[in-house]
């Protein structure tokens, strides 16, 4: 594990875990502004930092260790130098509004005299200060390229959060993290001490867990572009200081309950949104590309590392007012709601090398959108951890109230401009693998004894290199070959799997369409829009004779279809018995595309047309997925169901436990939850007998009532599948997006037929995996399909303490057939710094990640547990890890003050916003938030963050602003108070978008955007004006980065669409929870709660 | 004989006793059972047996129909049923009856008469044709089955409706009136569908909710047309579809691993099929023509284990009891049948194959429901194909198939029914005609014919409990038994009919009734009553010994009736009346009804079951086949069924029904191998050689199933056909060769063997 340290090196740490401080530390931090904070923190703990012989080993050639530089940081006196340009953009929690006189008593001291004073949201000054150091800096550094957004971007940093009170008091802010805890690990050593940039503070994408040279590009914007700069170039007239009073309560809710809601319908089904092409897999070669990546990546190069930023500097000075951790809240109404974090845009696009002089680098948000360079360490596309650096023991961790848990994405699309992953051969032999453990080789595997034998950095056992794998090592230690060997070099690597790795020939690819045509679904339309859209993806299909296809449809009987391509016409063969079902054939069911591509349109024109009559409502889903099973048992494959409506006769039937549950509901609360439990264990069984044979299920829900969710989704979520649902299913509107999901569910990079681990450094261990998959054996999920958007949480525990000092390593293989029918090994090797520091912990924590955690453990509870419970363990979660900083890195500050960690200063937020969604509301219908809760369990960490928290933009405005380099406006607040009833507004979850119509927009406007003067009718979006055309811009670049095509709906003030839209406005008080403000006061309460406690 | 044969022609009947013996004693002591082989729809000429376009009239009590026997009173329009001497009166529109103007029904000749009731035009459903075809045979097969299927439905009647199923591993229902696209339902083969289920499953409730109660079962109880018409199509809108389906079929795609049969769910097919029709038609004249081509492994009645190291059944195994299937496929054909017959649809079957299929196992559900059986050897022999098309050809030799007969019968009081050995099933109408003692369909006085045709013949089996009575002066007033049999059946085109004939037999009894029993007695329907018998023993009783059984009836009856003196093997004689019986016997000994060793289960079956329904004329051939020959010396003359008939210089016409042989003595061989009878100046060879094929041809085209005809020459090796029922006069331990040359090579005995030691046994 510690093999990155040569062995002459000095390990200070490892022997005396309760030794001074990390060397490393302050400024490495996952988050904008992150640094800030760590530096405020330091200074509470600095003396026994600078004990520490941190020296980072002079071999690496790394800037002055850090021991030197420390020092310099005096505790308080080093506030000046630490000029932080603006306030980190999140840095934020704001104290109370500022206009009102009274509250400002109330403020802490330090903060008061600022706030009321100054124009509370963006201060000029504020903004100018801060970028304008980093920038220079930075550009310097970097290609032109990236300073173009730099420049744009840093007001949304600085914007609202601007603190520049006056003499920041940093002490007051939070100790950080550095402090208290022992010794940090040595390997990062001193250099990141020194060397810290002075940009990071903002943003920071860039982070190297210990030091290193800031790897971020853009090094202000990092913030995920999606999230618009709080005030900043967001044009507020409205939220003036006035607005700013307190919680916005009332505004929030203003709908008056209507009947329906009209869905603004958007595209016409003909324009459906280019999916974007990644071809990953065929790029591939096995031939090893050049190691640093191609010409393609154009825009952002990596900047050299240049000499190491003196960035903690920079963090100190963010401090006082900033609060940048501690938001001092005190009075409940007094805290200005401009001013609390909120997330920060950034645009522009962030290099990130994943190892930078041999440490970690702490990987840019999941949100942002980055280049990744793999120098050792794995994409953190590919897995990304909650908490970038590892606590040595579970105590640690325990303490922190933070979770350890990694998020695995294995098939994770790359950014274009990325070096494709190498795939590397090993011949018969198969890749190299420790013995003991079966870890795969990765470039921290130790080579020792002349490079005769291997250590495993999984397990420690030693090995004897392979005779042709041999190679003699360097100077350094590392062989020669490392450089040139990927699997030596980068953090993902494919293996080309040899046939110990096969119990059969790979398997073709076999996609079988299984269409629900009972009554209801043929006269909504499903059925037609069904058809025409596997027609159109036919020719989307791989291309060659391994490619197999096979249609049923469905009502109360299943009919398969006979495509052989002797037979003049498809013959319909009808299994009757929907309770003992069978395949009708063995053969001619499923059979190649190439042999029956007319067949196959001929049948899909005319399915809707020959079940037009259907007067059958009942449906046998159950069996006839179980009969498509048996048909593809011999392959596995791909089984895409279209489905309308409730499963109601034959196997696995279900009874409409909806109208039930209501009954049961007003009697009494407290099973409520038992609705989104499957409903019994039918399907369970089916779906792992499913996966024992290769058979993913897609579940298309084109419904318009109650189809249990809950139950059926069991099917896709054991076989590696995804629930699309369309409700409530409109011929006019979903046909598009049918098409676009399905086309992007057949194209999108992925494999089958998949076994995926995760192995971690002896000390750590997995706990449990979540996801869709079926596990049989407790170590290994199989996934019958996988593919680029399924994304696992894998939680670990701790068995054993680890070594202070060394590295972890989590190692995730991925065994899989690609379309083609290659059988490959994807291996991903994360290693991080362990540490026994809790400031570490929370400077390294991870806030998307860690989330993307909290969410998905919540909707995995949420069937099995009430509602208020859930709500109140995430408020937990989200409390036990401030309250921990608060307790253990935070300096001793005013007891009114709410102090955050700069890393995780958005948790609370985001958490609020979780109790408001979707899920983990009573008001929704239980198939929405069943599909929510399965929409969740497979979600990515970039989705996760705005399906919670989703964005907004302004577009009745979209073409006067033309300055912007994204294409995509920045982002407003989710608060009513942002949303004028003379504007026009776009959010988007990555799954929804709204529109929301104001009251009183111009006409002018409206006919411009939708082509008609009023909206009552379903728009097209399609209009020749620039305005129409930066929308068009703009929708399609968020489908593009969503990899989605979200539904438009129109959403008008007034009637159902439009509370639904105001449903989203999670910053504000609603019936079902707290508005922002008064959910930090609450958190804040519960915080002080449990000091004096 | 002629008496007999002119019986027959007026009334379809024939009886071993034309005199019947009196008592219950004197029958026992006749040894051949009092029987009547009855012809129900027998093809008359209109003037023999007219048709009345009105109502029977019936006896109040008895239900019987006023016949010819019947004793009017006209003065008083009064009539007395010689069954139950109940007075009847004449219905008011009779009035007008007077010795000088009877109605046709008391004509004394028309003792056979038909009344017929006007159809109801709305309520006749056209016959229905569903074909169950099997596609678990080798492509070659499947195009000879596929061209004898077009053809058969080219044929088919414009108004017919027709269904298709075929099955393999699964049973394929067609829809044939869904146009879109060829739309099956696939069953699966292992598993049994009731009716029920497969209402539902085929969604015949899809546009109205399912009745809650009730019988569920075609239109009028609450299906609904359409969903029958989706089955059950006019051949003439369907042949486009249905030919295009046969023109697809194709062998089961199931692949057959090399150890083991083709997966074949017969049972299932069949029973699915009769469901189908019991859904849509029932009670409508509807046939299922299954189409067969090897044995059943799977579902419910799997004769055979898929296996091929399990060999399949033969007569050993089932001696031995040790077939596993088969009691379980018998049990599930029986309750086929019984659905069949609830239903009134018939079962044919076509088994072509080398192997067996199954008949054995099938014969209760083909005979019950009065199917017709075809057994070949391939879907592309003419045995096979010449049969289908004669099923659905109109022409002289038309089958006239019927459908829906019920037949009835009313007796003397002295006379009990034991029961039918025929086609036919037991409606199980219990009355006090019914007999304790049971002999094939008893213990009832009505039966259910789901088919019939004009050949189609019962074997009625009688009691005589009439008890010796000490006055028996006073009985001799009325010693008349009198039978009445009534068949109701709808004829081929939908009319429904009512055939009446009425018999009356004079009985004896005492001391010097042998003679009259002699003089009455019919020795080819008796020989015919005693093959069905044996048969039917053969069957059913466990342990049987058929030639212990037979010989010990031919030896009492030459006891009873033969003269002869005490242990004087020399002195016996027979009266003409009885004298050919024994040759008889001697060949129904040897026949496949009895030698069974050399058949399979499937064709003794096959065998029995069209001996079951063959009148005697044709039944007689399958005992002792017909032998003529054919020479320059003489014209065509009948030649004795011996080995001693076989000349070189010959050509002998062997016709034993199932098979006919034309064979040629070895000079005419040669002859025909020189090709001389092409030759101009041999005229009359060429003449000689076509008269036997004429002969056959005209046989074979009466004939159903078509025979098979086999033309061969002395010593080859298709002689056999011939040699093997011939009687063994000259075997290898003869002492002196024929003339003739040939020799047999068996150890059976002679025909004078037999005779020998059948009068040294009688005598004793």
């Amino acid at each position: 594990m510690a093999a990155p340290v040569p062995p002459g090196a000095p390990r200070p740490g490892s022997n005396t875990p309760q030794a001074p401080p990390p060397n490393y530390v302050p400024n490495i931090r996952g988050t904008p502004d992150g640094l800030a904070d760590n530096m405020q923190n330091l200074n509470l703990y600095r003396p026994p930092m600078t004990s520490n012989p941190v020296s980072r080993p002079p071999p690496f050639g790394q800037p002055p260790p850090f021991a030197s530089s420390a020092p310099s940081q005096g505790i308080p006196g080093p506030s000046p130098s630490f000029a932080r340009p603006g306030p980190p953009p999140g840095a934020t929690v704001r104290p109370a509004g500022p206009p009102s006189g009274p509250p400002v008593s109330t403020l802490p001291p330090n903060l008061g005299p600022g706030r009321p004073t100054g124009p509370p949201p963006g201060q000029p000054p504020a903004f100018g200060m801060r970028p304008a150091a980093p920038h220079s800096s930075f550009s310097s550094s970097l290609g032109g390229a990236p300073a173009a957004p730099l420049s744009g971007v840093p007001p949304p940093g600085g914007s609202p959060p601007a603190r520049p009170l006056g003499p920041p008091p940093p002490p007051t802010l939070g100790a950080r993290p550095s402090a208290s805890l022992s010794p940090s690990p040595s390997p990062f050593t001193s250099p990141p001490m020194s060397a810290p940039p002075p940009v990071p503070q903002t943003g920071v994408p860039s982070n190297l867990m210990s030091n290193g040279p800031p790897a971020f590009s853009g090094g202000t914007l990092p913030g995920p572009p999606r999230f618009p700069p709080v005030g900043g170039s967001m044009p507020q007239p409205p939220l003036g200081p006035p607005t700013m009073r307190t919680p916005p309560g009332p505004v929030a809710q203003p709908q008056p309950p209507y009947p329906m809601a009209s869905q603004g319908i958007m595209q016409p089904p003909t324009s459906p949104f280019a999916a974007p092409s990644w071809q990953m897999q065929s790029q591939q070669q096995v031939a090893p590309p050049p190691p640093v990546p191609g010409p393609s990546q154009v825009p952002p190069r990596m900047y050299s590392m240049s000499p190491p930023l003196p960035n903690q500097s920079m963090t100190t000075t963010i401090s006082p007012a900033v609060g940048q951790t501690g938001a001092p809240l005190v009075g409940p109404s007094k805290i200005d709601p401009n001013q609390i974090p909120r997330p920060s845009p950034g645009s522009s696009v962030i290099l990130h090398e994943t190892r930078q002089g041999n440490q970690a680098t702490i990987p840019p948000p999941a949100t942002s959108d980055y280049i990744v360079r793999d120098t050792g360490n794995c994409s953190p596309r590919y897995m990304r951890c909650t908490i970038n650096q590892i606590p040595f023991t579970a105590d640690l961790l325990g303490t922190s109230g933070m979770q350890l848990a990694v998020i695995v994405q294995p098939l994770a699309l790359p950014h274009p401009s990325e070096e494709p992953i190498q795939v590397v051969d090993f011949g018969e032999s198969g890749p190299v693998r420790c013995s003991r453990c079966k870890a795969y080789i990765n470039p921290f595997m130790k080579f020792v004894d002349q490079g005769r034998r291997f250590i495993c950095n999984l397990c420690g056992f030693s090995d004897e290199t392979p005779r042709d794998y041999h190679c003699n090592l360097g100077p350094d230690g590392r062989r020669r070959d490392a450089d040139e060997r990927a699997e030596l070099c980068r953090g993902t690597v494919e293996f080309v799997a040899t046939k110990e790795f096969m119990v059969r020939e790979p398997m073709p690819a076999v996609y079988f369409f299984l269409i629900d045509v009972s009554m209801n679904a043929v006269q909504t339309g499903a059925t037609a829009a069904a058809c025409s859209a596997i027609n159109q993806v036919i020719s989307d299909l791989p291309e060659g004779p391994r490619t197999l296809v096979g249609v049923a449809t469905f009502d109360s009987t299943i009919h398969f279809y006979n495509l052989k391509r002797a037979l003049q016409q498809p013959l319909m063969l009808i299994v009757p018995d929907v309770h003992d079902v069978y395949t009708p054939l063995q053969t001619d069911v499923i059979v190649p595309l190439s042999e029956c591509r007319q067949h196959l349109e001929l049948l899909l024109e005319s399915i809707p047309t020959m079940f037009q009559n259907n007067r059958t409502s009942e449906s046998a889903f159950g069996a006839a997925i179980k009969a498509a099973f048996l048909a593809m048992k011999s392959t596995g494959g791909k089984l895409l169901v279209f489905q309308s409506v409730l499963p109601s006769v034959g196997i696995c039937a279900l009874s409409a436990r909806e109208a039930e549950g209501r009954t049961n509901m007003s009697a009494g609360e407290k099973e409520a939850h038992k609705l989104l439990q499957p409903a019994d264990k039918a399907f369970k069984e089916l779906a792992v007998e499913f996966a024992e044979y290769q058979v993913c299920v897609d579940l298309f829900v084109t419904t318009q009532t109650y189809v249990d969710i809950a139950s059926i989704s069991v099917i896709p979520r054991t076989t590696g599948g995804q629930v699309y649902y369309y409700y409530p299913f409109s011929a006019l509107s979903d046909p598009a997006k049918l098409f676009n999901d399905l086309r992007w569910n057949i194209t999108r990079p992925q494999g089958f037929e998949a076994v995926m681990r995760v192995r971690c450094s002896q000390g750590i261990q997995v706990q449990e995996y979540y996801g869709n998959f079926c596990k049989r054996i407790p170590t290994d999920v199989d996934l019958p399909g996988i593919d680029c958007d399924k994304t696992f949480m894998v939680t670990l525990k701790h068995d054993d303490k680890l070594q202070d000092g060394s590295e972890c390593t989590f190692q995730c293989a991925l065994l899989y057939t690609t379309v083609y029918g290659q059988r490959r090994i994807r291996v991903i090797t994360l290693s991080l710094p362990v540490t026994s520091m809790l400031s570490n912990l929370f400077r390294a924590a991870d806030l998307d990640t860690q989330f993307c955690c909290f969410l998905k453990q919540a909707a995995s509870e949420i069937p099995s547990k009430p509602l208020p419970l859930v709500r109140e363990q995430v408020t937990n979660l989200c409390i036990n890890a401030l309250y921990s900083y608060r307790k253990f890195c935070a300096t001793v500050s005013s007891s009114g003050q709410l102090i955050l960690p700069e890393a995780l200063k958005l948790l609370p937020l985001y958490t609020l916003a979780l109790t408001k969604s979707t899920g983990l509301r009573t008001d929704g219908k239980i198939d929405e938030r069943s599909f929510w809760i399965n929409y969740v369990s497979s979600l990515s960490c970039p989705l996760a963050i705005p399906l919670v928290y989703p964005r907004m933009v302004a577009i009745h405005d979209l073409d006067s602003k033309e300055s912007e380099e994204s294409v995509i406006p920045s982002f407003l607040p989710l608060s009513s108070e942002h949303i004028s009833e003379e504007g026009i507004y776009l959010l988007e979850n990555g799954y929804d978008c709204l529109i929301y119509v104001g009251e009183a927009v111009s006409p002018e406007t409206v006919r411009r955007l939708f082509g008609v003067a009023s909206v009552d009718e379903i728009p097209t979006l399609q209009h020749d004006n620039p305005l129409s055309k930066r929308l068009n811009e703009v929708v399609n670049e968020i489908r593009r980065q969503r990899c989605s095509y979200l539904r438009l709906k129109l959403c008008r003030k007034g009637d159902q669409s439009g509370m639904l839209f105001y449903s989203y406005m999670v910053e504000d008080k609603s019936a079902g929870g707290y508005s922002y403000v008064e959910f930090l006061i609450h958190v804040h309460r519960q915080i002080q709660n449990k000091m004096t406690s | 004989m002629a008496e007999f044969l002119d019986l027959e022609s007026q009334d379809g009947v024939r009886m071993p006793w034309n005199v019947i013996p009196g008592t219950k004693q004197e029958a026992a002591n006749a040894v051949v059972p009092v029987a009547v082989i009855y012809t129900p729809i027998k093809h008359f000429p209109s003037s023999a047996a007219p048709l009345l376009p009105y109502q029977p009239q019936r006896c109040r009590t008895c239900r019987s129909v006023l016949n010819p026997f019947c004793i009017v009173d006209f003065a008083a329009k009064i009539w007395i049923c010689p069954f139950c001497f109940q007075r009847n009166h004449f219905p008011p529109h009779y009035a007008s009856i007077s010795d000088d103007n009877l109605p046709a029904e008391l004509f004394p000749q028309y003792t056979t008469i038909e009344y017929a009731s006007t159809p109801d035009p709305t309520a006749t459903v056209p016959p229905v044709f569903l074909f169950v075809v099997d596609t678990c045979v080798i492509e070659e097969e499947i195009g000879y089955l596929r061209s004898a299927l077009l053809q058969a439905v080219e044929l088919l009647p414009e108004n017919s409706l027709v269904g298709l199923i075929t099955f393999g591993t699964f049973v394929h229902v067609h829809e044939l009136g869904f146009a879109q696209v060829p739309k099956t339902y696939v069953f699966k083969g292992s598993k049994d569908v009731s009716k029920d289920q497969l209402l539902e499953q085929m969604c015949f409730f899809a546009n109205k909710p399912k009745p809650a109660v009730g019988v569920i079962a075609g239109a009028r109880d609450g299906l609904s047309r359409e969903s029958i018409s989706r089955f059950l199509v006019p051949a003439s809108e369907c042949e486009f579809t249905l030919n295009s389906v046969l023109e697809e079929l194709q062998k089961d795609p199931w692949p057959v691993p090399a150890d083991q049969r083709a997966t074949r769910c017969t049972s299932t097919a069949l029973s699915i099929a009769a469901s189908l029709l019991g859904a849509c038609v029932p009670g409508s004249a509807a046939r299922i023509m299954a189409f067969i081509g090897g044995p059943a492994t799977e579902g419910p009645a799997p004769i055979v284990s898929k296996q091929l190291t399990e060999p399949i059944r033969s007569h050993k195994d089932l001696d031995k009891d040790s077939v596993p299937h088969y009691h379980k496929c018998v049990k599930f054909y029986d309750g086929l049948a019984k659905q069949l017959v609830h239903q009134g649809h018939v079962l044919d079957l076509f088994a072509c194959a080398l192997d067996q299929v199954g008949i054995a196992e099938l014969k209760t559900a083909v005979e019950r429901t009065g199917g017709l059986v075809v057994l070949a050897e391939s879907f592309g022999h003419s045995v096979f194909k010449d049969s289908l098309k004669r099923i659905f050809q109109a022409s002289n030799y038309d089958l006239g198939l019927s459908s829906n007969g019920i037949f009835e019968i009313n007796c003397s009081k002295d006379l009990k029914v034991q029961g039918i050995i025929g086609p036919c099933a037991t409606l199980e109408k219990k009355t006090p005609l019914c007999s304790d003692t049971v002999i094939g369909q008893g213990g009832t006085s009505a039966w259910k014919m789901c088919g019939l045709d004009k050949s189609t013949s019962l074997c009625l089996f009688f009691d005589v409990v009439r008890k010796e009575t000490p006055d028996a002066t006073v009985q001799s007033t009325s010693n008349q038994f009198y039978f009445q049999f009534l068949t109701y059946y709808q004829s081929n085109s939908g009319e429904m009919r009512l055939r009446v004939t009425t018999l009356s037999r004079r009985w004896v009894a005492g001391p010097g009734s042998s003679q009259d029993l002699i003089a009455g007695f019919d020795q080819e329907a008796a020989a015919i009553v005693m093959a069905r018998q044996v048969s039917f023993k053969m069957e059913t009783e466990a342990e049987f010994d058929p030639i212990r059984w037979l010989d010990k009836a031919l030896i009492n009856l030459c006891s009873r009736f033969g003269e002869y003196q005490k242990d004087s093997p020399t002195s016996f004689s027979l009266s003409p009346r009885l004298s050919i019986f024994p040759q008889f016997m001697f060949h129904l000994r040897r026949s496949q009804f009895v030698q069974v060793f050399n058949n399979s289960p499937d064709e003794t079956a096959y065998f029995r079951m069209i001996l079951n329904r063959e009148n005697v004329a044709n039944s007689v051939v399958m005992v002792q086949p017909s032998l003529i020959t054919y020479s320059f010396h003489s014209g065509p003359e009948p030649a004795l069924l011996d080995v001693a008939a076989i000349a070189a210089d010959r050509i002998l016409l062997l016709d034993s029904f199932f098979t006919v042989v034309i064979f040629h003595g070895s000079t005419i061989a040669q002859w025909r191998k020189a090709g001389y009878h092409n030759e101009p100046e041999h005229q009359a060879f060429a003449q000689l050689l076509r008269a036997p094929h004429d002969d056959a041809e005209s046989i074979i085209k009466e004939r159903f199933p078509v025979p098979r005809l086999v033309v061969c020459d002395q010593h080859g090796s298709q002689a056999r056909f011939l040699l093997a029922k011939l009687n063994p006069s000259a075997t290898y331990n003869s002492d002196a060769a024929l003339p003739g040359g040939d020799i047999i090579f068996t150890d059976d005995v002679s025909f004078e063997v037999f005779l020998d030691h059948l009068q040294r046994l009688v005598v004793q």
